[in-house]
C-alpha cells in the first residue's frame, strides 16, 4: 500500500470515528419544552401559540425532514403544560421541564408577565429561553443571556402607526395615551409617549387602568373631557373589547382609535360588531401579508418555512378545528424556524452555541423578517397596521404590505 | 367641569353599584342561611354571562329573556350542588366547604370552555342612550339597573310576604327553633343555597347588560373579590345589605376616580381601589358587622 494510500485511509477512519462518536452524542430528537397558557386570562393566545409550534413542528420533521445537526437530521418534539396564566405556575413547570423532561430548549409562554417570570429559571440552568409572546422591552433589560424574542418590542408597537397618521393629518395634534397597568401595556405606552413626542403631538391625557378591569367609565368620562384628535391604548382582548364598547357607549369619537392586542383578533369584531369599524390595532402578523419565498429570494433574504396557506392548512390540521391562525399562533411558529436555522447554523444543541449562532441570523419566513440585537430583542421584524372597515380587516400599513387605504377620520359611533 | 364630571361618574357609580349588589345577594344568602362562604361565587356569575351570550346570539332573543333561563339554569344548579356535597360538608370544617365551592368553580369554568372555547365572547344589545349633558347613559345599563333594583324587590317581598321566605328567615334567626316549629330545616338550606346560585346566576345577565363584551370562562375571579367586599361592606350575612353595599362600593370607586384625578402625579383608576379598600377597613373596624345588620 501506498505511504498516500495509508494516510488518506487513517485520515478516513479517523473522520468517521470522530464523526460516528458525535452523531452517538447526539439525541434521538430534539425536544421543545413550553409551559403554556391553556386556561386562565390568556388561554385564547395560549391555544394559538400552541397550534401554531405544532403547525411549525410538523412542517419541520415532514416537509424539512428535521433539524440538521452533525449529519444527522433530528426530528423535533414538543412537549407543553398548562401553566394557568399564573407565574407560579411558570416557574415550577420550568424547572420540571427542564430536570425532569430533559428538554434541550424552552419556549417561553405568552404574556411579558409570565415571560419575565420564567427568565430567570432558564437563566439559572443556562438553556436558550424562546421568547413567542412577550413584547415587553424589560425583559431584555435585565441581562438575562438565553432570552430571545420573536414577537416584536412593545416600544414599538406604534411606531408605524403614529408615523401613518402624522402623514395622514399633520393637523392632529392632541393625543390620547390610556393603557391597561401591566409590564407589557406599560412598554407600548412609553414607545409610544416617546415617539409621538419626536413627531410633536401634545400629550394631552395618560392614564392606566387596572389589569382587571370591568368598567372604564369613569377613565373615559375623564378622557372625554381632553378632546383629544387621536386614542391610542389598550392592553389585552377582554379590556380592549370594554375599551371600545364604553367609548361607543360614552359617544366619544376620536379621528383615530388604536388598540394593541385586541383589534387584529377576529373576536373583537365579533362581539363589537359595527362599533369595531374604523378601530385599528398593530399586528406582528395578519393574514394577507405579502411575504413569500420568492420575494425573499429576489432580495437576497434567507427563507424558512411553509408559505402563508400552508401554514394555515397546518394550523387548522394541528388544532383541529377549522379557526384561522392569528398573530400569537404565527409568532410562536416564528420562534421555532428561527431555532431550526440557529441549531444547524451552531451543528450544535448545546444552548450557548445555539444562543451565539442566533446573534447573527436573519431570516425571512411567513411571519416576515427576524433578526435580534446584542440583547436578545427582536429587530428584524416590522410590526403592521390593521384596520375593521365594513367588518373585513384590513392591513392598512405599512404602505408595502397594506391590502387596503386607511379610513381617516374613523366613522362616529352614535 | 369637575363638578360635571362628578356628577356623571357619581350616576354611573348608583348604576354598577345596583349591579354590584344584585351579583352579591346571592353570596349574602348563601352565608346567611348556612354559613358557607362561596369562594367559586365569579365562576356562577359567569355562568350568567354565557347564558345572556347564547340566548341573545342563539336565539335571537333581549337579554332581558336571558334573566329567567339563568335563574332557572342557576337553581338547577344550586339543587345539584346542595345535594351532591353542600348538605354533606355543612357539619364539617369550614375549609370543606369553602373547598367544595371553590372545587364548582374549577368545574364551571372548565366546563364552560369545553363547550364555549376560551374565545372572549360578547354581543351587540344596542338599544341607544340618553345624553344628560353631563354624562352619557346607555338604555342598556338603565335597564340593567332597573332589573337590579326589581329583582332585589322581589327578594324582599318573597322574604316578607310568604310563607317560604319567612321559614327561611326563622332558620336564619334559630334553626333549631325553627326545626321544634315544623319548619323542614334542611328542605330550607337547599332552598337557600339554590336561590342564591340563582340569583347570582341571573346577575350574571345583568352584568351583560351593563357591559356586553369579554364573556370568557375565567372572567369570574374579579368578581368574586368585589362580591366579598359588597357583602363585608354591607354585612356579609345579609343580602339587603349587600344590595346596599354594592351601591355604596360602586359610589365609592366611579365618585373618588373623579377626586384623584385632580391631584397631579397620581394614577386615579389605582387610588379608587385604595380608597375603596381603605373605606372598607374602616367600616371593618368601626361597625365589623357591617352597614346594615343581616335579616
Amino acid at each position: 500500500m501506498k505511504k498516500t494510500t495509508f494516510f488518506a485511509l487513517t485520515l478516513s477512519a479517523a473522520f468517521f470515528c470522530v464523526a460516528t462518536a458525535f452523531a452517538a452524542d447526539l439525541p434521538q430528537k430534539i425536544v421543545i419544552g413550553n409551559p403554556e397558557a391553556l386556561s386562565g386570562t390568556h388561554a385564547k393566545a395560549g391555544e394559538q401559540a400552541i397550534g401554531g409550534v405544532k403547525a411549525i413542528i410538523k412542517w419541520v420533521n415532514t416537509v424539512n425532514g428535521g433539524v440538521k445537526v452533525g449529519g444527522k437530521k433530528l426530528p423535533l418534539e414538543y412537549k407543553y403544560y398548562d401553566c394557568e396564566s399564573k407565574k407560579e405556575a411558570v416557574t415550577s413547570l420550568l424547572e420540571r421541564l427542564i430536570t425532569s423532561d430533559k428538554v434541550h430548549f424552552i419556549l417561553a409562554p405568552y404574556s411579558s408577565p409570565l415571560t419575565l417570570a420564567g427568565a430567570p429559571v432558564a437563566e439559572k440552568y443556562g438553556i436558550l429561553y424562546m421568547d413567542h409572546g412577550g413584547a415587553s422591552d424589560k425583559i431584555f433589560t435585565q441581562g438575562f443571556r438565553y432570552a430571545v424574542q420573536t414577537i416584536g418590542p412593545g416600544s414599538r408597537y406604534h411606531v408605524g402607526t403614529l408615523d401613518m397618521l402624522k402623514k395622514k393629518d399633520p393637523a392632529a395634534k392632541r393625543l390620547a395615551l390610556a393603557y391597561k397597568d401591566d409590564e407589557f401595556a406599560r412598554s407600548v405606552m412609553d414607545g409610544a409617549e416617546a415617539h409621538a413626542k419626536k413627531l410633536g403631538y401634545e400629550i394631552i391625557f395618560k392614564r392606566t387602568y387596572p389589569a382587571t378591569v370591568n368598567d372604564l367609565t369613569p377613565l373615559l368620562s375623564d378622557l372625554k373631557a381632553s378632546k383629544p384628535d387621536i386614542v391610542i391604548g389598550g392592553g389585552h382582548l377582554a379590556d380592549g373589547q370594554l375599551f371600545t364598547q364604553q367609548m361607543a357607549d360614552l359617544g366619544i369619537n376620536p379621528k383615530a382609535l388604536s388598540l394593541v392586542a385586541a383589534v387584529t383578533i377576529p373576536a373583537f369584531q365579533t362581539a363589537l360588531k359595527g362599533k369595531a369599524d374604523g378601530v385599528m390595532g398593530p399586528s406582528h402578523w395578519e393574514y394577507g401579508v405579502t411575504f413569500s419565498k420568492e420575494k425573499a429570494r429576489k432580495a437576497g433574504q434567507v427563507w424558512i418555512g411553509p408559505s402563508q396557506d400552508e401554514f394555515v392548512k397546518l394550523f387548522k390540521d394541528a388544532i383541529g378545528r377549522d379557526l384561522r391562525p392569528e398573530y400569537h399562533a404565527a409568532e410562536a411558529g416564528a420562534a421555532v424556524l428561527s431555532l431550526v436555522l440557529a441549531v444547524e447554523k451552531a451543528a450544535s444543541l448545546d444552548s450557548d452555541k445555539v444562543r451565539a449562532a442566533m446573534g447573527d441570523l436573519k431570516f425571512t419566513s411567513f411571519y416576515g423578517g427576524w433578526a435580534i440585537d446584542k440583547t436578545g430583542k427582536q429587530v428584524g421584524h416590522d410590526m403592521i397596521d390593521a384596520q375593521w372597515q365594513n367588518g373585513k380587516l384590513v392591513i392598512v400599513g405599512p404602505e408595502a404590505a397594506s391590502t387596503g387605504a386607511l379610513l381617516y377620520p374613523k366613522p362616529t359611533v352614535k | 367641569m369637575i363638578l360635571e364630571q362628578l356628577a356623571g361618574n357619581l350616576l354611573q357609580g348608583v348604576v354598577l353599584g345596583t349591579v354590584y349588589g344584585m351579583a352579591t345577594m346571592g353570596l349574602s344568602l348563601i352565608f346567611g342561611v348556612l354559613k358557607v362562604v362561596n369562594v367559586g361565587h365569579g365562576a356562577f356569575i359567569m355562568v350568567g354571562a354565557f347564558t345572556s351570550f347564547a340566548v341573545f346570539e342563539y336565539l335571537g332573543l333581549s337579554p332581558v329573556f336571558a334573566i329567567p333561563v339563568a335563574f332557572g339554569i342557576g337553581m338547577a344548579l344550586g339543587m345539584i350542588f346542595y345535594y351532591s356535597s353542600i348538605r354533606r360538608l355543612l357539619k364539617g370544617p369550614e375549609l370543606a366547604s369553602l373547598l367544595a365551592t371553590f372545587s364548582f368553580g374549577v368545574i364551571l369554568e372548565e366546563g364552560i370552555k369545553f363547550l364555549f372555547t376560551s374565545d372572549f365572547r360578547g354581543f351587540n344589545w344596542d338599544l341607544g342612550k340618553i345624553d344628560m349633558g353631563f354624562t352619557v347613559l346607555p338604555y342598556a345599563k338603565v335597564a340593567a339597573c332597573l332589573g337590579s333594583v326589581a329583582i332585589a324587590v322581589l327578594l324582599y317581598l318573597w322574604f316578607n310576604k310568604t310563607r317560604a321566605g319567612m321559614a327561611m328567615r326563622s332558620v336564619v334567626e334559630d334553626g333549631v327553633g325553627a326545626r321544634v316549629c315544623g319548619v323542614n330545616v334542611d328542605w330550607m338550606y337547599a332552598l337557600s343555597f339554590s336561590l342564591g346560585i340563582g340569583l347570582t346566576v341571573a346577575s350574571g345577565v345583568l352584568l351583560t347588560m351593563f357591559v356586553s363584551v369579554g364573556i370568557h370562562p375565567y372572567m369570574g375571579g374579579e368578581y368574586t373579590l368585589k362580591a366579598f367586599v359588597v357583602a363585608v361592606l354591607g354585612g356579609l350575612a345579609s343580602p339587603y345589605g349587600a344590595f346596599f353595599g354594592g351601591l355604596v362600593f360602586g359610589l365609592l370607586e366611579n365618585g373618588s376616580y373623579t377626586l384623584f384625578a385632580q391631584i397631579p402625579g397620581l394614577e386615579p383608576f389605582a387610588m379608587t381601589r385604595f380608597f375603596s379598600f381603605l373605606i372598607l377597613l374602616l367600616i371593618l373596624l368601626l361597625r365589623p358587622t357591617g352597614l346594615l345588620k343581616a335579616k
